[in-house]
């Protein structure tokens, strides 16, 4: 059995934690000045609109009471490593996704045996680190992603061997894996609207709608997903990727998202114990054009400082010119092992 | 415009403009040379706006004017030619040219939309002997950044200018590389230039090394600056921003050091790198009793051992550098012995000839891999 892990709303329940006067409030963390965006919402906030990636100022505007409160990486990096450490603790094999968010394999179990190893980890992190943690159980990745996503916050939903359709069925399409916003957008004006529809068609539909990926897609909206939880594949690029829910053409924006992100795959470096020699930044722009620059470094490194660089010097490569972008990702490649050696007098 | 001239001259000329030339320029006239027939001289310029070069030769003009052609088509129709006598009959959208019994017409742009050369007043002046210039370029640049996104500080090198004397350095932070010398003609107080690379290396390969080179700072703000010997000028837009503290790097003293045969060092590096493995070409140095080991391992090459003769002064050490950068620095020596002086395993090395070059004194900064 396989579970998903994410901690509910992690940012902003760390502020909460911290600050016991800011529960039951709607609180944003966000850099200070006006032009920064909303890393993330507590769940007071979220009914008045205020999302990840919302600018600041318009998120204050839509929420005139918001509480916002700097981001502070070190203590978020602190918790990932105690989060995970208890994750390995129980688990066959885990695949971390981000700093709060995993796939783990309990191994061969039944739906008992997982659901009481999921709520027993829920435990363990709600002790350690005083934060909820919401987890979906199921036979397969996604199943079990979109039951952690469907119980939030603070919940545990498994979802029982051979009811994964009846499960899907009702879910919006765009919850497969794979189908985008556009996509979706285009597979509703032809009447797909749910899962279930995906489910019900037969092959030449399939195969209208979804090309030489129809099998796989019908499969997964079938509940069929054997694809296995990878902890110990090598590692060959590591990326750190946001939509936005706004498109965003302030290049000033974009720079701090690549900032956190930087952060994020230099914590996933150090924690896989590899070095990137290549930086690169994809952007998608709001007409669905993609862009992908990338530099090669003289040396490996994992310092979130020069991968910034790196990744800034691609944005500013890009040459935008203020066209609106709904995602931007960070990537790093040509991964060595280990830390890197060469020590640097700058 | 129209002159005849000597092929190999013609084809000399173009060929050095063309290197100037960026191939992925999105300006269609950026793409070309300019040809300039004036006073019984072509001149042929090129640019990418941070850089140009011009070079003069003779020709019999009999009407004189300008015309732009494609650099790199122009070149290689030109690199072709047999020799002999060429006749080139310009204007704003031709280039007809006639040469034995070929006759080619190449499209043009108008040359009035070239760019203009600066028309700076000037700053500071110095002249330098050619030999000179070319040894400190060629013992410094090397040691540049090649990495664009860490700016374009660090991929110029440094000009330090005090008086009589010039100091080059060039360092990507991993390495440092410097060298002093003497100009012939100095300035009067000090000025820091820093200078993109690759200018530096068209001025090592374009202007003569017999010759007295004439440096110029240009504009208002001193922020160009030029090199002109004989028939051909370079011009730069310098750098601008603050290069780091390179003295900060030197450590004023050591207390241990090994001289060695350079070209005995080079060949074992060279063979021990081949083991080395590429997680940072590692090769470890063990210093003791007046000999030097030398060794590399890899899981998936084997096991490197070198033992070498050196003196050795001050404790034993151990300490491991990418053999690449040390190699590489080492190419840059000309005495047949080097010394390398140490603190630590961990600390910057300094490497010079144990001969300094007549031109000036090389001096190189290594910063070690941790084990």
């Amino acid at each position: 059995m396989i579970a998903h892990f994410d901690i509910d709303a992690f940012y902003a329940s760390v502020a909460i934690r911290d600050d016991p006067a800011l529960r039951g409030k709607p609180v944003a963390v966000a850099g200070s000045h006006r032009r920064s965006v909303v890393l993330t919402a507590s769940y007071e906030a979220r009914p008045f609109g205020v999302r990840s990636a919302l600018p600041l100022y318009r998120a204050l505007e839509a929420c005139p009471n918001l509480i916002v409160v700097p981001p502070t990486m070190s203590k978020y990096k602190d918790i990932s490593r105690e989060v995970f450490a208890i994750f390995a603790s129980r688990a066959h094999a885990i695949e971390g996704l981000s700093l709060d968010e995993a796939f783990i394999d309990f191994g061969p179990c039944s739906l008992g045996e997982a659901t009481s190893l999921a709520q027993t980890i829920r435990d363990e992190v709600l002790d350690a680190t005083g934060l909820t943690i919401s987890a979906g159980v199921a036979t397969g990745k996604m199943i079990a992603k979109i039951a952690s996503d469907a119980c939030k916050p603070n919940g545990l939903l498994a979802v029982a061997p051979g009811d994964e359709a009846a499960f899907l069925a009702p879910m919006p399409v765009g919850r497969i894996w794979g189908v985008g916003p556009k996509s979706q957008a285009r597979l509703e004006l032809a009447g797909i609207t749910t899962i279930g529809h995906v489910a019900a068609l037969d092959d030449a539909q399939a195969y209208r709608h979804f090309g030489s990926w129809a099998n796989q897609v019908r499969a997964l909206a079938r509940g069929i997903d054997n694809r296995p939880v990878e902890s110990d594949r090598e590692t060959k690029s590591i990326s750190s990727e946001e939509t936005f829910e706004y498109d965003v053409r302030e290049e000033r924006r974009l720079a701090e998202v690549l900032r956190a992100q930087a952060a994020e795959v230099a914590e996933k470096l150090e924690r896989e114990g590899l070095s990137a020699c290549s930086v690169g930044v994809k952007i998608k722009r709001a007409d669905f054009r993609t862009h992908g620059r990338q530099t090669h470094l003289a040396e490996p490194t994992r310092d979130a400082r020069r991968i910034l660089k790196a990744a800034l010097y691609c944005l500013r490569r890009a040459d935008l010119q203020g066209a609106p972008v709904r995602l931007i990702g960070l990537r790093v490649a040509s991964l060595v092992p280990g830390e890197p050696l060469q020590t640097s007098f700058l | 415009m129209k002159f005849t001239c000597n092929t190999k001259e013609i084809a000399a000329a173009v060929g050095a403009a063309s290197k100037v030339v960026n191939a992925h320029t999105t300006v269609p006239i950026l793409s070309n040379v300019l040809l300039q027939a004036e006073d019984g001289k072509i001149a042929v310029r090129a640019t990418d706006l941070e850089l140009t070069l011009e070079h003069a030769f003779a020709a019999d003009i009999t009407e004189p004017g300008s015309v732009t052609v494609p650099a790199k088509l122009f070149s290689s129709y030109l690199g072709n030619l047999q020799g002999g006598r060429l006749e080139l009959n310009g204007t704003p959208t031709r280039a007809s040219v006639k040469c034995e019994r070929s006759n080619y017409d190449f499209h043009a742009l108008p040359p009035d939309e070239y760019p203009p050369l600066p028309q700076a007043t000037k700053g500071s002046h110095f002249t330098i002997g050619g030999k000179r210039l070319r040894e400190g370029i060629e013992a410094t640049i090397f040691a540049a950044s090649s990495e664009e996104a860490r700016g374009a500080v660090l991929m110029g090198t440094l000009l330090e200018l005090e008086g009589n004397s010039l100091t080059m350095v060039a360092t990507d932070g991993y390495r440092l590389a410097k060298f002093q010398t003497t100009l012939d003609d100095g300035i009067t107080g000090t000025e820091k230039y820093i200078v993109p690379s690759r200018a530096l290396a068209e001025a090592a390969r374009n202007l003569g090394s017999g010759e007295v080179i004439s440096v110029s700072a240009l504009g208002a703000q001193s922020n160009q600056l030029q090199f002109h010997s004989g028939d051909t000028a370079i011009t730069v837009r310098l750098v601008d921003g603050q290069y780091p503290n390179y003295q900060q790097v030197i450590p004023p003293k050591f207390d241990r050091s090994l001289t060695v045969n350079t070209a005995a060092f080079i060949g074992s590096l060279r063979r021990a790198e081949l083991v080395a493995g590429d997680r940072a070409s590692m090769v470890k140095l063990a210093v003791s009793n007046q000999t030097l080991i030398i060794t590399a391992s890899s899981d998936i090459s084997g096991n490197a051992y070198e033992e070498l003769e050196v003196e050795q002064t001050g404790e034993d050490l151990t300490i491991a550098f990418n053999a690449r950068y040390l190699v590489e620095v080492l190419n840059h020596i000309k005495s047949a012995q080097t010394v390398i002086e140490f603190l630590g395993p961990l600390s910057p090395a300094a490497i010079r000839p144990v001969e300094q070059p007549e031109g000036g004194q090389q001096l190189y900064v290594l910063m070690p891999l941790r084990q």
